[in-house]
C-alpha cells in the first residue's frame, strides 16, 4: 500500500481523472473530497462490503420453492 | 416463408442457458438485463434475466446467465413499499441512461432456510433497472437513511 502523508487542501491525484482533496480534518474524522468523471462509482467501502455480504447471503439462501412465500405475503395484509 | 426460415429466425434471437434452478433455460436476446456495474461480491456475472415465480406470485427470480448457480429472489419495490422512492444519484442515472425516465426498483430479499417469515428486503441497496435498455445496476444508497435488511413481516 502507498502511504503519503497530506495536510488540509494538499491532494492526491489518480491517473488523469481521479483528484482526492483532504478538506478538514477535526476530532478524529477526516473529510476528503473526490474528484472524479461521472462513470467512475464511488462508494464508502463499509457500504460497499455490506452490501456485498448480503448479497451472497441472499444469493446462497435463494429457496428452490417459493409458493409458500407467496401464500405468506398474501397473508401479510 | 418457408418453416425453415422461421426456424433460422428463432435460433437467432434466443439462446439456452444452463442454470442450476431452472435447468437449461432457453433467453429472448432481448430480455436479457446487463449490468453497467456487476453487483458487489459477484464481480463475474454481467447478464440477468428476469423470471416471474408465478402468475399468482409477486415474486420474481433474478437469474444470473453468466453463472448458473446465482440467483437472487426479488421483489419490485412497488409491489411491497408503494412510497419507496430513493434518490439514486445522477452517477446511477447517467449510468442506466435513464434520460429523466424513473427506473424500475427491485429489492433483494434475503429468506432464512425455512423461515420464510423472516425474510427482509435489502433497502439499502435496490436494484435499479431501465426497462426501456434493459440495463441494471445496484444503486448503494445512505445507510443512515436506508436498511440493509428490512423485515418484510413485521408491523410498520
Amino acid at each position: 500500500m502507498l502511504i503519503l502523508a497530506r495536510k488540509i487542501g494538499e491532494a492526491i491525484k489518480i491517473a488523469d481523472e481521479i483528484t482526492i482533496t483532504v478538506m478538514e480534518i477535526k476530532g478524529g474524522q477526516v473529510k476528503i473530497g473526490v474528484d472524479a468523471p461521472p462513470h467512475i462509482t464511488i462508494h464508502r467501502s463499509e457500504v460497499y462490503n455490506r452490501i456485498s455480504e448480503e448479497n451472497k447471503k441472499a444469493a446462497q439462501e435463494a429457496p428452490l420453492d417459493l409458493s409458500s412465500l407467496a401464500t405468506t405475503l398474501k397473508n401479510r395484509s | 416463408m418457408t418453416s425453415a426460415a422461421v426456424q433460422k429466425q428463432d435460433a437467432e434471437s434466443t439462446l439456452t442457458f444452463n442454470t442450476s434452478r431452472f435447468g437449461a433455460i432457453e433467453v429472448d436476446l432481448d430480455k436479457i438485463i446487463t449490468m453497467t456495474t456487476p453487483f458487489p461480491g459477484f464481480p463475474d456475472s454481467r447478464r440477468f434475466i428476469l423470471r416471474p415465480h408465478g402468475p399468482e406470485s409477486p415474486f420474481f427470480w433474478l437469474q444470473s446467465l453468466d453463472d448458473p448457480h446465482l440467483a437472487f429472489v426479488v421483489i419490485p419495490a412497488a409491489t411491497l413499499l408503494p412510497d419507496y422512492r430513493p434518490k439514486l444519484g445522477a452517477a446511477t442515472e447517467t449510468e442506466l441512461q435513464l434520460e429523466g425516465a424513473a427506473p424500475d426498483l427491485l429489492l433483494i430479499l434475503t429468506i432464512p432456510p425455512g423461515q420464510p417469515e423472516k425474510m427482509t428486503a435489502n433497502l439499502l441497496g435496490p436494484v435499479a433497472l431501465n426497462p426501456r435498455k434493459r440495463l441494471a445496476c445496484q444503486a448503494l444508497l445512505d445507510p443512515s437513511l436506508y436498511e440493509l435488511g428490512w423485515p418484510v413481516f413485521t408491523d410498520k
